[in-house]
């Protein structure tokens, strides 16, 4: 083990070597493919992975998460916390002090009025800023000095990292986007496709949905940065082309997000021509459990606490329907190296990350069956268990997707094997997610069972994840459906903890909360983890200095690229 | 006429034309339609000779192939005096003004989208070297001689009426001066008003330029006005070849017998006293035609060996041949003297 | 002819406008949601403030009388702007915006145009190109060894789909030789016989791939159109009148046969523009016919719509050029 992390290190001295005398531009050209192509090059505007990973070659935070979840300061001097002073005793404050002698690509220097602007756009009335969520409950920015920005929270943050933080919440040039708030966003096509950045590129031509071709910036702070003179940045095809397209064929350097079947990602692997790289994130396939009752019947009050589910309100049955699940064999089948059994709905980062409930990762056929015995349902003729009338017959819906489809048959195999009946059913995807109130087949009216999905948050801290099992967030007609909570969760314990966590700042005590939400919910068989889903990305072998991030964007250190000759 | 021996402008014998049968997934060749089978007859310049027969025995086809619009399948044809039966179509280019041929349906036979000046003219380019006025001067005259109107020489053909279209075809036909025109049922879409003015000018033509008709018609009694000789075709053969007057009066076939039965006579008198000789059965498919004589399927006076032999073609009277056993010579003794008299007396009945 | 056309013209009118409403209901009641395709950690609320900010809210009649406003009046004004350097459109009108990227949807479609006709366009003019002469040979030639292996190669073009040829000319020529860009460089820009090269080389496979199936299919077209003609009297009249072979087959046959072809080809036209979907995306040609695609997935209305609506507009033009073009070439057609 030792031998091979010193080789390792070894090798990689070797590789950054030249890149440590390199100047701005001299490796020429970097070629990146993403599936699926960016419509904008202002994160603002569209809130999708591949927009915000295109825009971050361009824009930055004031700080990121590096690949294992840090928060690294970047156009900061370092990260505030309340031991530094940087965040007040009282949580409502928290003061980034900006590296002197940022410029814009443009030239211009960068100024805390930039940070502060990047605030008012982003919250900006009818503007449909898709991350003004980074923004809530900031009550003022400060700007005492052009290198200081102080935010003024209205209430305690413990963790007052959202704002200017992540790839979601970079920092807009206010000089660009002065006349293009609110309403007026959409119309400054040229500052959306061209904007202004501190990153280490700069765009050139953007082509929605198409193309993205970038110029090194030639203000960036690190005068021997970025290695590459230009960046093209392909969109579109599939998966598949995209793999291809690095490790067959090498035209392009660098492929995001493979979701590929194992075996076609290794016949390509093996072409020599570049590598597959993969990390673990949030991001967690689970099955939610419908607590109310989503019968036709009740009319338009199905789906809601008013009626409590028949059945899946009694432990027992959803503690089976959990241990029926061999989540080791559609880890294998569906996500390959992308993938490993959790049993846990909040994976990661580590401190946050509870075995407690690792059990489940063991199928337990029998001991299933015996839960249900136990708790007094019994096979009827036709091998479907009953109580008191009520048969054990689910309906299971999903999003459409091979890999969902291929999971709902499995389990519904397994559930049948302890006498639960399955009836299954795939909706589109941009239905399924689709917040359309007037459509029955959304995620949040979930008029189903049990539904299937993944989901993650942003970033490293999981209080707002976890605040999305609090009762407030049962989605209802009176919230038009909208809401978090699709279970319909609803207990004062774990209330209480969401409630403790929004005040508590140390960080072990953080870990400590959000590790027995996730016990509570996972104790409760609330929500049926299956699967911890990676990221899968390739490089070519000439491409140095990639780092796989999950926590930010996967171009997070496209500065630190280079071509290895 | 003079008593001179009348020249024989076209000489046919033994012309075959067989049309390959295409089938199954790869399109072989799987057998082939027999049109028209072992022909043989002459015509003398300046007659015409009616070509008769029932849909579908080959009529047609047998004059397209005597003006070599097929690639024959065997046999001999001179025209003038010169074997054209296997001349290839490239070296028969320079020889086609002398043989021309009016079409059935003179709506399919015109392009439609060339105006008749063109349609008149066109041969005139690949085989004359007039100047443009004198093609356009030739245009008018022939337009003129088969009764069209000049100012529609730069009409499209839809424009025209049935006759007037059939009436360009004649003009077209004539362009380059032919000697021998095959007329392939020329008025047999037409209306029975038009058919007798363009056959007026068919016979007018004839006199005019001397030309040498090969009339094909199913109507008999067309024929028999228009037709100096008559050959009578069945299933792909000659049964019958004879003067017009002698084929009326005494018709030899049994075949020829039942078509000229169904002729209806004008006079109801003599029409309400006939026998019709009504044929019984299909005409065989000249994909598979019948074993011997290949009228045997339907003859009223079939014999045993009609089932095996297939009849020669005799000269029964002077210029008068048939193809039927009846008629061989070893039989005339004796079927033969019973059959003839039968015949006739047949016809003596019809009178 | 004139009167003919301006007349068809006029219909085509309030032809268009009634299906520029079908076009819109089907795309707007349709399950749909531009923000489906956001990241879950986006919450709801956020959504309905996107959904706002696109206009969503506003009844479904608000929205069709405001795109007929900006497709008809303002967009048009717009463009003559742009050409002239006039300003006949003031600020406040709108035009229509995409909403996945913000920006005016005939931007975007402009953009797209040139790789969609250099691609899709040439692959119909290739496979016109190879289609006649294939189609002309095969019915002149019925049953010939050429006519079999046309029709085998037809009916391979025809069948197989152009995802499975797409991939398999990939896997051949740029994963195994090498010889090929698998992915098209839309940005690339033909400056001298270098780059002209290479942008021949980019587009040879998918205009392959395209001019097989077109073809495939005009080819059958050209031949049994030939067949017919072939057969008819009026040929055999050009024979009889002892004209070469040639003259008879390219000047009598050819003509006539070219007329429903003509049709055909130029019916075909419309498609050209649609783009060709799916082989755009194995290319990644990232022409209209992605466009399109991506427009569907994302829920992105006014792309949706306006790119339809131009289909529409140009299948109704070509329609009219098609009856126009074979009054043109038939006389015995005639349209007044
Ligand atoms: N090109 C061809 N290929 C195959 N068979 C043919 C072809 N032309 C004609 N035949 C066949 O040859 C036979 C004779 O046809 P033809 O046209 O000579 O008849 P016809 O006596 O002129 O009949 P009609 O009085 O109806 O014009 C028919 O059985 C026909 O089906
Ligand atoms: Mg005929």
């Amino acid at each position: 083990m030792k031998l091979r992390h010193a080789l390792m290190g070894a090798a990689c001295t070797l590789a950054l070597a030249p890149a440590a005398f390199a100047e701005r531009g001299s490796d020429g050209q970097v070629n990146i493919i993403y599936w699926q192509a960016p419509s904008t090059m202002n994160p603002y505007l569209s809130g999708g992975t591949k927009e915000l990973e295109a825009a971050s070659l361009v824009l930055e935070p004031l700080a990121r998460y590096n690949q294992d979840g840090s928060m690294v300061p970047w156009l900061v001097e370092s990260i505030p916390t309340v031991e530094n002073g940087g965040v007040s005793a009282d949580l409502t404050s928290i003061t980034w002090k900006l590296k002197p002698g940022l410029k814009w690509a443009d030239g211009s220097p960068v100024t805390s009025k930039d940070v502060k602007f990047s605030w008012e756009y982003c919250t900006a009335e009818g503007g449909g800023c898709a991350q003004s969520e980074k923004y809530n409950d900031v009550a003022n920015v400060e700007t005492p000095d052009e290198l200081t920005v102080i935010v003024r929270f209205s209430v305690p943050k413990p963790f007052p990292y959202g704002p200017f933080v992540g790839a979601q919440a970079p920092i807009l040039q206010a000089a660009q986007f002065a006349e293009c708030m609110g309403p007026k966003a959409p119309e400054c096509t040229d500052a959306n496709f061209y904007p202004q950045g501190t990153g280490p590129f700069t765009v050139s031509d953007f082509r929605p949905n198409d193309v993205i071709q970038l110029i090194a910036n030639p203000n960036y702070r690190d005068p021997a940065k970025p290695a590459f003179a230009t960046v093209t940045f392909k969109g579109g095809g599939d998966a598949t082309a995209a793999g291809r397209s690095v490790l067959e064929t090498g035209e392009f350097d660098y492929a995001w997000n493979l979701q590929l079947a194992p075996d076609v990602l290794a016949g390509m692997q093996a072409a020599g021509k570049g590598e597959i790289i993969s990390g673990f994130g949030t991001l967690v396939e689970r099955i939610m459990v419908n607590f109310t009752d989503p019968s036709p019947d009740l009319g338009d009050r199905r789906a809601t606490v008013d009626h409590p589910h028949p059945f899946l309100t009694d432990i027992a049955v959803r503690k089976a329907l959990s241990m029926a699940i061999d989540r080791e064999l559609l880890t294998e089948i569906g996500y390959g190296d992308a993938g490993r059994p959790t049993c846990n709905v909040l994976p990661a980062p580590e401190i946050y990350k509870s075995s407690a409930n690792d059990a489940c990762l063991v199928q337990d056929i029998e001991g299933a069956k015996k839960v249900l015995d136990d708790a007094g349902w019994v096979p009827g003729a036709d091998g479907v268990r009953v109580k008191d009338g009520v048969r054990l017959s689910l309906l299971f819906q999903s999003s459409t997707n091979a890999v969902r489809q291929d999971f709902q048959a499995l389990i519904k195999q397994w559930w049948s094997e302890i006498g639960v009946e399955t009836e299954l059913r795939n909706i589109d995807a941009s239905v399924f997610f689709g917040g359309d109130p007037g459509s029955p087949d959304t995620f949040q009216k979930f008029f189903a069972d049990v539904e299937m999905y993944a989901n993650n948050f942003d970033g490293t801290d999981p209080e707002a994840y976890m605040a999305n099992w609090e009762c407030s967030q049962i989605p209802s007609p009176e919230t038009q459906w909208q809401g978090n909570n699709m279970p319909r969760y609803c207990s004062d314990e774990y209330d209480a903890l969401v409630a403790e966590m929004a005040t508590t700042g140390d960080i072990n005590e953080r870990a400590r909360l959000a590790k027995s939400m996730n016990d509570m919910l996972m104790q409760d068989y609330a929500i049926i983890p299956l699967v911890d889903r990676g990221r899968v990305s390739a490089h070519s072998n000439t491409l140095g200095g990639v780092v796989l991030n999950t926590w930010d964007s996967e171009l997070w250190n496209a500065a630190d690229w280079y071509r290895i000759k | 006429m003079f008593d001179a021996p009348p020249k024989k402008l076209v000489e046919v014998s033994g012309l075959k034309m067989h049309f390959p049968i295409h089938a199954g997934l790869l399109q072989r060749r799987v057998g082939e339609v027999r049109a028209v089978d072992d022909v043989s007859f002459d015509i003398f310049e300046g007659e015409t000779l009616g070509l008769v027969g029932e849909s579908g025995c080959g009529k047609s086809t047998c004059g397209r192939a005597i003006l070599r619009l097929y690639d024959i399948t065997a046999g001999s044809i001179r025209i003038d005096g010169e074997e054209i039966g296997q001349t290839s179509q490239h070296a028969l280019r320079p020889r086609r003004p002398k043989m021309q041929m009016v079409f059935q349906d003179p709506q399919a036979s015109l392009n439609p989208r060339m105006s008749v000046a063109r349609i008149i003219g066109e041969p005139l380019d690949e085989h004359t070297d007039l100047s443009r006025p004198q093609k356009l001067e030739r245009i008018y005259e022939l337009m003129d001689a088969v009764g069209l109107n000049r100012n529609f020489a730069n009409r499209y053909p839809h424009e025209f009426s049935g006759g007037q279209r059939q009436r360009i075809g004649i003009a077209r036909a004539l362009a380059l001066n032919p000697k021998f025109i095959v007329c392939d049922e020329p008025i047999a879409a037409l209306d029975v008003s038009i058919q007798a003015q363009v056959v007026n000018l068919l016979e007018d033509l004839q006199d005019r330029f001397g030309l040498t008709y090969l009339f094909i018609s199913h109507d008999l009694s067309m024929v028999r006005h228009i037709a100096d000789r008559v050959a009578v075709m069945y299933l792909g053969k000659v049964a019958e070849l004879a003067p017009r007057d002698a084929l009326y009066a005494t018709p030899l076939h049994p075949y020829t017998q039942a078509l000229l039965s169904a002729v209806p006579e004008p006079d109801p008198s003599i029409e309400n006293r006939r026998t019709h000789i009504i044929l019984t059965g299909d005409v065989p498919s000249p994909a598979n035609p019948p074993q011997g004589c290949n009228f045997c399927t339907r003859c009223p006076k079939v014999m045993e060996m009609c089932h095996h032999l297939d009849p020669v073609m005799r000269e029964v009277q002077p210029g008068h041949f048939v193809a039927c056993h009846l008629h061989d010579p070893e039989h005339a003794k004796t079927a033969g003297q019973t059959a003839a008299p039968e015949a006739t007396k047949s016809i003596q009945q019809g009178d | 002819m004139f009167t003919y056309t301006i007349r068809r013209l006029l219909i085509a009118i309030p032809t268009l406008l009634f299906i520029s409403l079908i076009i819109f209901m089907v795309v707007t009641l349709a399950p749909s949601d531009p923000t489906a395709n956001l990241p879950l950690s986006i919450p709801s609320e956020v959504r309905a403030q996107i959904r706002a900010s696109l206009g969503l809210d506003e009844p479904i009649w608000v929205r069709y009388l405001l795109w007929l406003r900006q497709f008809f009046w303002y967009e048009p004004l717009h463009m003559l702007d742009s050409a002239f350097g006039w300003s006949l459109a003031t600020p406040d009108m709108q035009r229509i915006l995409s909403w996945q990227t913000r920006s005016p949807v005939a931007d975007l479609i402009v953009q797209r145009m040139p790789q969609t006709l250099w691609v899709v366009g040439t692959s119909y003019v290739v496979g016109v190109l190879i289609a006649l002469p294939i189609g002309i040979i095969s019915a002149y030639r019925q049953y010939s060894w050429f006519d079999q292996v046309g029709t085998f190669v037809s009916m391979v073009g025809f069948s197989v789909p152009t995802f499975f040829t797409g991939v398999l000319l990939i896997v051949v020529f740029s994963v195994q030789l090498g010889w090929f860009p698998s992915i098209y460089d839309t940005t690339h820009q033909v400056r001298d016989f270098g780059s002209f090269l290479f942008q021949v080389k980019q587009m040879i496979m998918p205009v392959a791939v395209l001019a097989l199936y077109n073809a495939a299919q005009i080819s059958r077209f050209m031949r049994a159109s030939m067949l017919d003609n072939l057969n008819q009297d009026y040929v055999r009249t050009a024979r009889a009148k002892g004209m070469s072979e040639r003259v008879v087959v390219l000047v009598h046959v050819l003509r006539n046969s070219m007329i429903p072809v003509v049709t055909v080809i130029a019916l075909g036209v419309p498609t050209v523009f649609g783009g060709a979907i799916i082989t755009e995306q194995v290319f990644k040609v990232n022409g209209l016919g992605q466009l399109l695609i991506i427009a569907i997935q994302g829920g992105d209305v006014p792309t949706v719509q306006t790119l339809t609506f131009i289909f529409a507009v140009l299948i109704v033009l070509f329609n009219l050029i098609a009856d126009i073009l074979y009054g043109l070439l038939d006389p015995r057609i005639r349209y007044d």
